[in-house]
C-alpha cells in the first residue's frame, strides 16, 4: 500500500484524459451526424474530428504509463 | 505523382468544328476549358433552339437514367433498334418511366398491405372464438391491441384498468402470439369508446386500426378475407416482377442505347458551348496530359490534313491553379489513391501524397497491430474481397490497402514475436526487437522515432512545393525540418541515448537556426515549431493502441484458465480475440488516417486541384468511376 499515491496518480493522468475526451466527443459526435445527414461526403472530416481529442487520452495513457514506470521501475 | 500537363488550343474553320469535336471526343484526352474571349474570339454558346432541344435531351437522359436504375441490374438481353431518333427515343424513355414507376408503387402498396395484414395475424384465433361465439358487435366499438409481454399478470393488469373505468360493461379476448406479444380484442359500448381509448393511450397500450378494406366487415368475414389476402398477395408481387423483367427483356438494349447517345449528344453540346469562334474560324481550348499531346497532333493530322492546327500555349499564358489534376502512381501504389482521393485533391503543381502514403500507412498499421495471427486473417479477408471485387472498384483498392496492411502486421508480428497476443512465445516465438508486453518505453521511442521520420518529410516536402513561389518561406519549411532533427537528438543525448557531449553543439546548432526559421516563416514560427513538436508527440498513439491491442490478446488467452471447463474457456478467448481482431483492424486504421491527414498533410498539402475531366464517349462503369472519385 505504500505506492498508493504512485497508482492514484497514474490512474488520474489517464482517467481524467479519458473523461474530458469522452466529453468532447459527446459534443463532436452528435454535430457530426446531424452534418452527415445533409452533407454524407463530409465523412473524412467527421471522421478525424471524432478522432481528433483522442490525443488527449493517448496522451494520458503515455503519461501514466511513464509514471508507473518511472516510480515502481 | 501529379501528371504534367499541357494547355493546349486547337484551331480550324468553322464548317469543321462539330466533326473535330466528334473526333477529339473519340480520343478522350482533353480537358475543355473555355477560351478567353477578344473582341473578334466569341464563345459560341447555344441560339434559344438549341436551349429548347438541349432541354429536351436532358429530359429523355433523366427518363433513362430513372428507368434504369427501376430496373435494378443492368439491363440484358433483348433486340437493339438499329436507328433511334430523338423523338421516338423520348417516347420510350417516357413510356418506360411511367410503367416502371407504377409498378414500382403497386409494389410497394402489395408490400405494405402485406406488412399490415401480417400484424394481425396473431389476432385471427381470437376472431375466430368472436365469430364462432356468435357475439353480437352491434353498437360496438372494438380496438385491436398489442401487449409488448404476454404474461398472465400484464393481461390480468390490464383488465383490472378496465374494470375500474369502464366497470363490467367490456368484452377482453386475448391470445398470446409467437413473437412473444399479446394480441387482445377489446370491444366495448360506442358511447365507452372515448374513455377506453384515453385509458389505453395512458397505460402505453399499443392500437392497431383495421386497414380500409375491411372496414365494416363482420368479423368472420375479416378474418377470411385477410387469410384469402395473404395466400394472394406472393402471387401478385410474383406477377408485378414478371412485368417489370419483361420490360428489361424487351427494352433493356434500347435503354441502354439511348442513355449512352444522349449522354454522348450533351456532352458534345456541353463541349460546343466551350467553343470560341470568329467569323471564319473556330477555336477549342484545353488541358491534356503532355504525354498525351503528340498523340493528338498525330490524330487530327491524320484525319483532317493540315486544315486543323493543335498548338501548346506556353506556360506564362496559364495559372498552374486552374490545370486539373491527374494523379498517376506505380501499380504497387495505386490503391493507396483511394486514401488520398478521401481529401479534395492537390493543387496542380504540388506534391501528390500518395507514395508516401503508400510506404507509411501499412507500415505504420504494422507496427501498430503486430501480430502473425491477426496478420493472417486480416490477409485472408482482403484476398477474399481483392477476387470478389470488379478491377479498379472502391473495393478492390481496400482489399489491395488491407493486404499490405497484413503483410507489414505479419512482419513486425515476427518481429515481436506475437502470434495471438503472447501465444506466440507459448509456442517458442522469441521477440526480436522487443516485447510489446514489458517494453513501454522503447516502444514509445520506436513511435517518437518514427513521428519525427515522418514529420520531418512533410517538411521537406513543403519546402520543395513552396521552392518555386517563395524561396524565402521554403527555406523556413526547411529549417522547421532540420531543428526538429536537432531537438530530437539533442532530447536523445539528455536522455542518454547518444553519447553526452553531443548535448551542447546540438543545443547550440539549435538555438544558430532559430534566427533563420524566424526569417524565414515569420515571427510566429517558433509557436508553429512547438505545434509541430506536439504533432511528433501524437505519434505516441502508435504505442498507445499497440500496447492495448497486445494486452486484450493476452487477456484473450488468459481467458482459457479462468472458466471452469477448458472448452468454455476457449470459445470465450476466441469470441475475445475475435472482438480484439475487429478493434486492432478499426483503431488503427481511423488513428493512421489521422496522423496521415492531420500531422503528415497539414506540412506539405495543398488542397483545391480540380479533377480531370476529358470530352470523351460516355460509359456506365467511367462515370461510376468518375462519381467515386468526385
Amino acid at each position: 500500500m505504500e505506492n498508493y499515491g504512485l497508482y492514484l496518480s497514474a490512474a488520474l493522468a489517464i482517467a481524467i484524459p479519458a473523461l474530458a475526451t469522452g466529453w468532447a466527443q459527446s459534443r463532436i459526435g452528435p454535430a457530426a451526424a446531424a452534418a452527415l445527414a445533409e452533407k454524407p461526403e463530409l465523412s473524412v472530416t467527421v471522421v478525424l474530428l471524432i478522432a481528433i481529442p483522442e490525443t488527449v487520452a493517448i496522451l494520458g495513457f503515455v503519461v501514466s504509463v511513464l509514471i508507473l514506470l518511472g516510480g515502481g521501475g | 505523382m501529379i501528371l504534367k500537363m499541357s494547355r493546349v488550343r486547337i484551331l480550324g474553320p468553322s464548317e469543321k468544328l462539330e466533326p473535330v469535336l466528334g473526333r477529339v471526343q473519340d480520343l478522350g484526352l482533353v480537358h475543355l476549358v473555355e477560351p478567353q474571349e477578344t473582341r473578334s474570339l466569341k464563345i459560341l454558346g447555344l441560339t434559344p433552339e438549341q436551349a429548347h432541344h438541349v432541354r429536351s435531351v436532358r429530359k429523355v437522359a433523366q427518363n433513362v437514367h430513372a428507368s434504369i436504375a427501376l430496373l435494378g441490374t443492368a439491363p440484358r438481353g433483348g433486340v437493339t433498334t438499329p436507328e433511334l431518333t430523338l423523338a421516338r427515343a423520348a417516347l420510350i424513355a417516357g413510356r418506360t418511366r411511367r410503367q416502371l414507376e407504377a409498378l414500382d408503387a403497386r409494389r410497394l402498396d402489395l408490400e405494405e398491405e402485406s406488412a399490415l395484414i401480417l400484424k394481425f395475424r396473431p389476432f385471427f384465433s381470437t376472431f375466430r372464438k368472436i365469430s364462432e361465439s356468435g357475439l353480437d358487435l352491434d353498437g360496438i366499438r372494438v380496438f385491436y391491441l398489442v401487449l409488448r409481454d404476454d404474461s398472465e399478470q400484464e393481461v390480468r393488469r390490464v383488465r383490472v384498468a378496465l374494470r375500474e373505468t369502464l366497470g363490467d360493461g367490456f368484452e377482453l379476448l386475448s391470445q398470446a402470439s409467437e413473437s412473444g406479444e399479446a394480441a387482445m380484442i377489446l370491444a366495448v359500448p360506442k358511447e365507452s369508446g372515448a374513455k377506453a381509448e384515453l385509458l389505453l393511450s395512458e397505460a402505453g397500450v399499443q392500437s392497431l386500426s383495421l386497414p380500409d378494406q375491411f372496414e365494416g366487415e363482420s368479423v368472420g368475414t375479416t378474418v377470411q378475407r385477410m387469410q384469402a389476402r395473404l395466400a394472394a398477395l406472393p402471387d401478385e408481387l410474383a406477377g408485378v416482377e414478371a412485368e417489370r423483367e419483361g420490360i428489361a427483356r424487351e427494352r433493356g438494349r434500347d435503354l441502354v442505347q439511348i442513355r449512352a447517345c444522349v449522354e454522348d449528344h450533351l456532352a458534345t453540346v456541353e463541349a460546343m458551348e466551350k467553343a470560341a469562334v470568329t467569323p471564319r474560324a473556330f477555336v477549342l481550348e484545353g488541358w491534356i496530359p503532355t504525354a498525351a499531346q503528340s498523340d493528338l497532333e498525330r490524330e487530327l493530322q491524320k484525319t483532317f490534313g493540315g486544315v486543323v492546327e493543335v498548338e501548346a500555349l506556353a506556360s506564362e499564358e496559364w495559372l498552374a491553379d486552374t490545370a486539373p489534376v491527374v494523379l498517376k502512381n506505380p501499380r504497387l501504389f495505386q490503391p493507396f489513391e483511394a486514401i488520398t482521393k478521401m481529401m479534395p485533391l492537390p493543387k496542380y503543381g504540388t506534391m501528390d501524397p500518395t507514395p508516401f502514403v503508400a510506404v507509411f500507412f501499412p507500415m505504420f498499421f504494422g507496427i501498430t497491430l503486430g501480430d502473425i495471427g491477426y496478420g493472417l486473417i486480416l490477409a485472408s479477408i482482403s484476398l477474399i474481397l481483392r477476387f470478389r471485387s470488379a478491377p479498379q472498384s472502391k473495393t478492390r483498392s481496400i482489399s489491395e490497402i488491407g493486404l499490405a496492411c497484413a503483410l507489414f502486421a505479419i512482419i513486425f508480428g515476427f518481429l515481436y514475436g506475437e502470434l495471438f497476443g503472447d501465444l506466440g512465445h507459448r509456442i517458442g516465438l522469441r521477440p526480436i526487437i522487443f516485447n510489446r508486453e514489458e517494453a513501454f518505453l522503447p516502444f514509445l521511442g520506436l513511435a517518437l522515432a518514427l513521428g519525427v521520420v515522418h514529420i520531418v518529410i512533410g517538411l521537406l516536402l513543403g519546402a520543395a512545393t513552396m521552392f518555386r513561389k517563395n524561396k524565402r518561406h521554403a527555406l523556413g519549411r526547411g529549417m522547421a525540418g532540420l531543428m526538429v532533427i536537432l531537438i530530437a537528438l539533442a532530447l536523445m543525448a539528455a536522455a542518454g541515448m547518444l553519447p553526452e557531449r553531443f548535448f551542447t553543439p546540438l543545443v547550440i546548432a539549435a538555438l544558430v537556426a532559430l534566427p533563420v526559421l524566424v526569417i524565414g516563416e515569420g515571427v510566429l514560427a517558433p509557436v508553429e515549431l512547438v505545434s509541430t513538436l506536439g504533432n511528433v508527440l501524437s505519434y505516441a498513439r502508435i504505442m498507445a493502441v499497440g500496447t492495448a491491442s497486445v494486452m486484450m490478446a493476452v487477456v484473450a488467452n488468459r481467458m482459457t484458465n479462468v472458466f471452469g471447463g477448458v472448452v468454455v474457456g476457449v470459445i470465450c478467448a476466441l469470441l475475445f480475440h475475435l472482438v480484439n481482431f475487429a478493434l486492432g483492424v478499426f483503431s488503427p486504421t481511423i488513428h493512421m488516417l489521422r496522423l496521415h491527414y492531420v500531422e503528415f498533410f497539414g506540412k506539405f498539402f495543398s488542397p483545391g486541384g480540380s479533377q480531370y475531366q476529358p470530352f470523351r464517349h460516355w460509359s456506365p462503369r467511367e462515370n461510376a468511376v468518375e462519381e467515386r472519385s468526385t
